[in-house]
C-alpha cells in the first residue's frame, strides 16, 4: 500500500510539474501580480493578416 | 505588428502579445482587462464601446484584406447566386458583414435571402471545404487558405463595394490611456513604423511572412505569402490613421443593419492623439536577411 501511494504521489506530482511547465505561462502570472504602472500591457490578436 | 509587440516584450517589458481565435473571445478579455489593448473588427469596437465598455480605437490594424470566397467549381459564380446560401461570417458585429449585406443591397438581394452563421475564423476554409457552408467573408489568410488549397475561389474582395474599406483596429482601454499614455504612443508609434516597412515591397513583405507564419501565427509561411503579395495590395498597412469619414460609414452601416440603435460621436470612441503624433515616423531601418 505504501509502495503504490508514492508512486501515485510521484505520478500527481510530475503531471503537475510538466503541467506547470508547459501550459502555465509564467511571464503572464508574475506580470499580473505587479503594480499596475509597472505591468506590461497584454495585447490581444487573432492570426488573420 | 505581432513582432513588434513580442520585440519590446523582450526588450523594453511594455507588452506581451496574446493570440486568441477569435473576436468574441477578446472582447472578453478587453471587458475583463485580462488584456488592455488588442485588435478587433471595427464594428465590435464601436458597440461596445456604445455598451459603455470603457475602450477607445487609437490605431488601424490594416485595410483591405477581407474577401468573400465560394467553392471552387460550386454553382456561385456572382452575388446574386448567393440568393438562399449559407455564408459564414467571423461575427455578427463584423465588417465582414457589413460589406455582405452592402454587396448584397448593391445586387438586390435582401438580407433575409441568405443565410448568415457566425463562425471562428480559422474553421471557414475546413467549413467550406467539407461543403458545409457555400461562401465565407473574412480576412486573410483566409481566402489565401481556401484558394492555395485548390477549393475556393475569390468572388469578390471587400473593396469592390467598399472602396476605403478597414477591418481590424487597434483599441485600448481607457484607463491605460489615462495612465500610461507613453506606452500607448509606443504601441502605436510600432505599429505605424511596421506598417511602413511592410509597404517597401515584396521582399520584405515575403520575410514577414516567414518569422510571423513560424513564431506567431503558427500558420505556414507559404499561406502568408500568399495573401500579402498576390497582389502587394491584397492587404494595405499605410495609411492606418483612423478617419472620421470611414468609422461614419461603419457607424451608419450598424444603425441600418440593426447592430446600433445611436449616432455615436467619433470622439466617443476614437482617440486620434496617438495617430497624429505618430504620423512623422518612419520605416523600421531593417533589411529582410540581415538578422
Amino acid at each position: 500500500m505504501k509502495r503504490i501511494s508514492f508512486w501515485l504521489l510521484l505520478w500527481t506530482a510530475a503531471i503537475s510539474g510538466l503541467h506547470a511547465w508547459l501550459n502555465v505561462s509564467w511571464a503572464e502570472v508574475l506580470n499580473d501580480r505587479l503594480p499596475t504602472e509597472r505591468r506590461k500591457l497584454n495585447v490581444a490578436y487573432i492570426p488573420v493578416t | 505588428m505581432t513582432d513588434y509587440i513580442a520585440r519590446h516584450a523582450l526588450d523594453g517589458n511594455l507588452f506581451i502579445p496574446k493570440m486568441f481565435q477569435g473576436f468574441p473571445e477578446i472582447k472578453e478579455a478587453l471587458i475583463s482587462n485580462r488584456v488592455q489593448a488588442g485588435f478587433l473588427v471595427a464594428p465590435m469596437a464601436i458597440a461596445l464601446r456604445s455598451q459603455g465598455v470603457p475602450i477607445k480605437v487609437v490605431y488601424l490594424g490594416h485595410r483591405y484584406g477581407s474577401a468573400v470566397v465560394v467553392q471552387k467549381d460550386g454553382p456561385v459564380h456572382s452575388v446574386a447566386d448567393l440568393r438562399g446560401r449559407t455564408i459564414a461570417i467571423p461575427s455578427r458585429f463584423s465588417d465582414e458583414r457589413l460589406i455582405m449585406l452592402r454587396a448584397l443591397e448593391k445586387n438586390g438581394i435582401a438580407p433575409s435571402e441568405v443565410k448568415m452563421v457566425e463562425m471562428s475564423p480559422a474553421d471557414v476554409a475546413g467549413a467550406l471545404a467539407a461543403k458545409a457552408i457555400d461562401a465565407f467573408s473574412m480576412g486573410e489568410p483566409f481566402p489565401s487558405q481556401a484558394e492555395m488549397s485548390g477549393f475556393g475561389r475569390v468572388l469578390f474582395q471587400a473593396r469592390e463595394y467598399w472602396p476605403d474599406y478597414m477591418s481590424c483596429v487597434l483599441v485600448v482601454r481607457q484607463d491605460v490611456i489615462d495612465g500610461r499614455p507613453e506606452a500607448v504612443q509606443t504601441l502605436v508609434d510600432g505599429i505605424a513604423r511596421s506598417g511602413l516597412w511592410l509597404e517597401k515591397g515584396k521582399p520584405y513583405r515575403e520575410y514577414a511572412a516567414e518569422f510571423v507564419g513560424r513564431y506567431y501565427f503558427n500558420q505556414p509561411p507559404a499561406l502568408l505569402k500568399w495573401a500579402l503579395t498576390r497582389p502587394l495590395d491584397r492587404v494595405m498597412y499605410a495609411p492606418l490613421s483612423p478617419r472620421k469619414r470611414d468609422f461614419d460609414l461603419v457607424r451608419d452601416l450598424m444603425i441600418e443593419s440593426g447592430l446600433l440603435d445611436k449616432k455615436l460621436a467619433f470622439e466617443d470612441y476614437v482617440d486620434v492623439r496617438f495617430a497624429e503624433h505618430s504620423q512623422i515616423k518612419t520605416a523600421w531601418k531593417f533589411e529582410p536577411g540581415t538578422e
